[in-house]
C-alpha cells in the first residue's frame, strides 16, 4: 500500500471524493451480473472447451498431433510459456516496484494488475505441462526423494524455472491477497448472510486496528521488497532456458535483460488492454483517469525503446562475433522463411510505438488501446521468432527444417487467451478491482486530513 | 479477542481528530483502548504508540531459513547421490545460487505473512463487540474499556472535545449472564 508517508504529491483526479463514496464506488460491480456478462462469460468458457478438448486430444494420441518436429522442438507452446510469464510482470512492476519508488499514481491500477499476474502464471504454468505430452510425469521436475534415487539437475535451467515460477506465483499470490484483506472486509461489511460469511471467512476476521494495520504495513513493504528482484529474477530464468543453450540466436548474455524488459513491455499493454474495457464496463473513469494511462503509456514508450534496442544489439552482437553461423542465423531471421513474423515483430513493437512520442497519442484512450493490442500481438512473435527461427536454422544445414503449428495448438493458443480471461472475468465480479482502502488513504492525504 | 468489555466507543470522521483523542486518552494512561481505522495510517499508529512490529525478524528468519533449505536441497541431495553429468563438478555453485536465491525469496514472503497474522491476531472467528461496519467504510473508532463511574465520565468529555461524531456506551451490549 501506498502510505501517508508518500511524499510525491500527485493529482489523479479523485481528490475530492469522500471515502465512503470509494466504498460505494468500488464496491458496486460486486452485484448481479448482467446478461451481458453472462454471455461474455459463456464464450470465453467456450474457448476454455475448446483449448481443453485439443489438449485431451493430444494427451490420448500424444504429441505427434502438435506441429513440433525434429528440427524446431520447442514452438508455440514454449512460445505462449514465455508470452504468458512475460505478461504477468508488469503486475509485480506496477504493484511492488513502483510502491517502493512511491509512485503515487500505481494506487487504482495496481490490484487488477496484481490479478493480471496471478492468472497469467497460472496459464503460462499451463504449457510446460501441455508441453510435455506425458503431462502424468510432470512430477519429475519436482525434489523429493524418490525410489528412483535421482534428484532433479539442479544445473538444468528447466529446474531453475520450476522453482522461479513456482515462487513467483505463491509470491504474487500472497502479496495480491495480502492487499486484499482490509477491501475484503469492507465487502463483509456491505453484505447480510453467506456472502458477509463468506467474505467474512476470506477477510480472516480483519477489523482494522492500528495493530493490525501497523504488521500490515510492514509486511506488504517486506513483500514489495522481496517481490522486486524476484520478478527481475524470473525472466531472467526464463531467458536461461534459451541462452544457456549453445544454439545461434540463443546463447547471448543479453536475454537476461531484455527478456525483462520485453516481459515489463508486454505486460504493460496487457494491463491498458483490460483497464480500458475495465474501466468502461464498471463506471470507473473516475479513479482510472487519463493521468494514469499516460503515465502507462511512458513506460510502454521505455520499454518499447529497450526493446528495439535489443534487436539492434543482437544484430550488432552477431555481426561483431564474426562467427559465421551466428551471422547467418541473424540474417536468415530476417530474411529467410520466417522473415514475415519478424518483420511483424519490428513493427508492432518498435514502429508503432513510436506514436508515443506524440502527447496526443499518449492521452488518448482509444488510440492507446489499439497500441497495446500491437504491443501483444507484436511480443508474441516476438518470442516466435527467438524460439523458432533460432531452431529452425541451427549449425548443419542438412538439419534446417520448417515448422508449422498444427490446429492443436493454434486451439490451444486460443484456449489460453480464453482461460486468462476466464479468471479475470471471474475476479471482477467479486473482488474489489481497485484497492480501496489506498484510495481512501490517497483522498484522505490530498484533503489533509492526517497531521503530524 | 476482547470479549465485549464495558466501556466508551466513540467514532470520528477525521483523522486529525482521532489522532487527538488518541493521544489524549493514551496520555490519561488508557492503554488497552482499541482504534479501528478504513485505511492504514501511520500518524495515527504513532498517536497510541505502536511503532515496533516483529514481522522484520519473521521475514529474516523466513529468508535465512529459504537460503539454507536451497543450499542444502541442492547441495546436499548431489553430494548424497553423485550423479556426474557432462563431467561438469556435482556441487555446481553458480548454478545452485539460483535454486538458493529463489527459495531465500520463498520463505521470506511466506514467514513475513505469517508474522502479520500472528501479530494482527488473526485470523479470528468472528467479530469483537466494538467493531462497527462503519470501520471499513468512512469512519474511525476509539474504543476505552472503562466501567461506569468517574473515569468513564472523563473519557466521555475528553472524546467530545476531540469531536467525536458518535459516542455510545457498550454496556447493553454484552449477553445478560449477570441477569441471568
Amino acid at each position: 500500500m501506498a502510505t501517508a508517508e508518500t511524499d510525491v504529491e500527485v493529482e489523479a483526479g479523485y481528490e475530492d471524493k469522500a471515502l465512503a463514496d470509494a466504498n460505494r464506488d468500488i464496491l458496486r460491480p460486486i452485484s448481479a451480473p448482467s446478461w451481458r456478462y453472462w454471455a461474455l462469460l459463456g464464450l470465453v468458457l467456450a474457448g476454455v472447451a475448446w483449448g481443453g478438448y485439443a489438449w485431451w486430444v493430444q494427451i490420448d494420441e500424444g504429441l505427434g498431433v502438435a506441429g513440433i518436429t525434429h528440427p524446431v522442438m520447442w514452438g508455440v507452446y514454449i512460445t505462449l510459456f514465455v508470452f504468458w510469464v512475460g505478461i504477468a510482470h508488469s503486475g509485480t512492476l506496477i504493484s511492488a516496484i513502483l510502491y517502493l519508488f512511491r509512485s503515487g499514481w500505481r494506487t487504482t491500477i495496481n490490484r487488477a494488475a496484481e490479478a493480471m499476474t496471478i492468472f497469467a502464471v497460472m496459464t503460462a504454468g499451463l504449457f510446460p505441462l501441455i508441453h510435455l505430452g506425458r503431462v502424468w510425469y510432470f512430477y519429475y521436475l519436482l525434489p523429493y526423494p524418490s525410489q528412483r534415487m535421482i534428484w532433479p539437475n539442479f544445473s538444468s535451467p528447466l529446474v531453475w524455472d520450476t522453482f522461479a515460477v513456482g515462487t513467483y506465483f505463491t509470491i504474487s499470490l500472497l502479496f495480491w491477497y495480502t492487499g486484499l484483506i482490509p477491501d475484503i472486509a469492507a465487502l463483509r461489511d456491505k453484505f447480510r448472510g453467506w456472502k458477509n460469511k463468506l467474505y467474512g471467512a476470506l477477510s480472516l476476521g480483519w477489523e482494522g486496528t492500528v495493530e493490525e494495520w501497523r504488521h500490515y504495513r510492514r509486511a506488504y513493504l517486506y513483500m514489495a521488497g522481496i517481490a522486486t528482484p524476484l520478478v527481475l529474477s524470473v525472466h531472467s530464468v526464463v531467458s536461461w532456458d534459451f541462452a544457456m543453450a549453445v544454439t545461434p540466436g540463443w546463447h547471448s548474455t543479453i536475454f537476461a535483460p531484455y527478456f525483462v524488459a520485453g516481459a515489463i513491455f508486454s505486460g504493460i499493454a496487457m494491463v491498458i488492454t483490460i483497464m480500458v474495457p475495465l474501466r468502461w464496463a464498471f463506471g470507473l473513469e473516475d479513479y482510472v483517469t487519463e493521468y494514469h494511462f499516460g503515465n502507462m503509456a511512458k513506460m510502454l514508450l521505455l520499454t518499447s525503446l529497450i526493446v528495439g534496442y535489443s534487436y539492434a544489439a543482437e544484430y550488432f552482437l552477431a555481426w561483431y562475433t564474426d562467427h559465421p553461423i551466428e551471422q547467418a542465423s541473424f540474417l536468415w531471421r530476417a530474411t529467410g522463411g520466417y522473415s514475415l513474423p519478424f518483420w511483424i515483430m519490428v513493427f508492432c513493437n518498435v514502429v508503432v510505438p513510436a506514436a508515443l512520442w506524440f502527447r496526443k497519442v499518449r492521452t488518448s484512450i482509444p488510440a492507446l488501446f489499439a497500441i497495446s493490442i500491437f504491443v501483444n500481438i507484436g511480443m508474441f512473435y516476438e518470442r516466435f521468432v527467438i524460439i523458432v527461427t533460432s531452431l529452425a536454422h541451427e549449425f548443419e544445414p542438412a538439419a534446417w527444417g520448417m515448422y508449422q503449428p498444427s490446429w492443436v495448438e493454434i486451439s490451444i493458443l486460443g484456449g489460453s487467451f480464453a482461460w486468462f480471461f476466464l479468471w479475470f472475468l471471474l475476479f471482477s465480479k467479486t473482488l474489489p478491482t481497485i484497492s480501496i482502502a489506498e484510495v481512501k488513504e490517497h483522498i484522505a492525504h490530498a484533503q489533509g486530513g492526517h497531521h503530524e | 479477542m476482547s470479549d465485549g468489555a464495558d466501556g466508551v466507543l466513540a467514532r470520528f470522521a477525521e483523522l486529525g481528530k482521532t489522532e487527538d483523542a488518541v493521544e489524549r486518552l493514551r496520555e490519561a494512561g488508557h492503554h488497552q483502548m482499541k482504534v479501528f481505522s478504513p485505511f492504514p495510517a501511520p500518524s495515527l499508529e504513532k498517536a497510541k504508540g505502536v511503532d515496533f512490529s516483529p514481522v522484520k525478524r519473521w521475514a529474516l528468519i523466513g529468508g535465512i531459513t529459504g537460503c539454507l533449505t536451497g543450499w542444502l536441497l541442492t547441495s546436499g541431495t548431489q553430494i548424497a547421490y553423485p550423479l556426474v553429468t557432462q563431467g561438469k563438478p556435482i556441487v555446481s555453485v553458480p548454478a545452485f545460487i539460483i535454486v538458493m536465491f529463489e527459495l531465500t525469496i520463498l520463505l521470506t514472503g511466506i514467514f513475513a505473512f505469517i508474522g502479520m497474522l500472528v501479530h494482527g491476531r488473526r485470523p479470528q472467528v468472528g467479530m469483537s463487540d466494538e467493531y462497527r461496519p462503519e470501520f471499513s467504510v468512512d469512519r474511525f473508532g476509539v474504543f476505552v474499556p472503562v466501567g461506569a463511574g468517574p473515569g468513564r465520565r472523563d473519557v466521555i468529555d475528553v472524546m467530545e472535545e476531540a469531536g467525536a461524531v458518535e459516542i455510545e456506551e457498550t454496556d447493553g451490549e454484552r449477553e445478560p449472564e449477570v441477569a441471568g
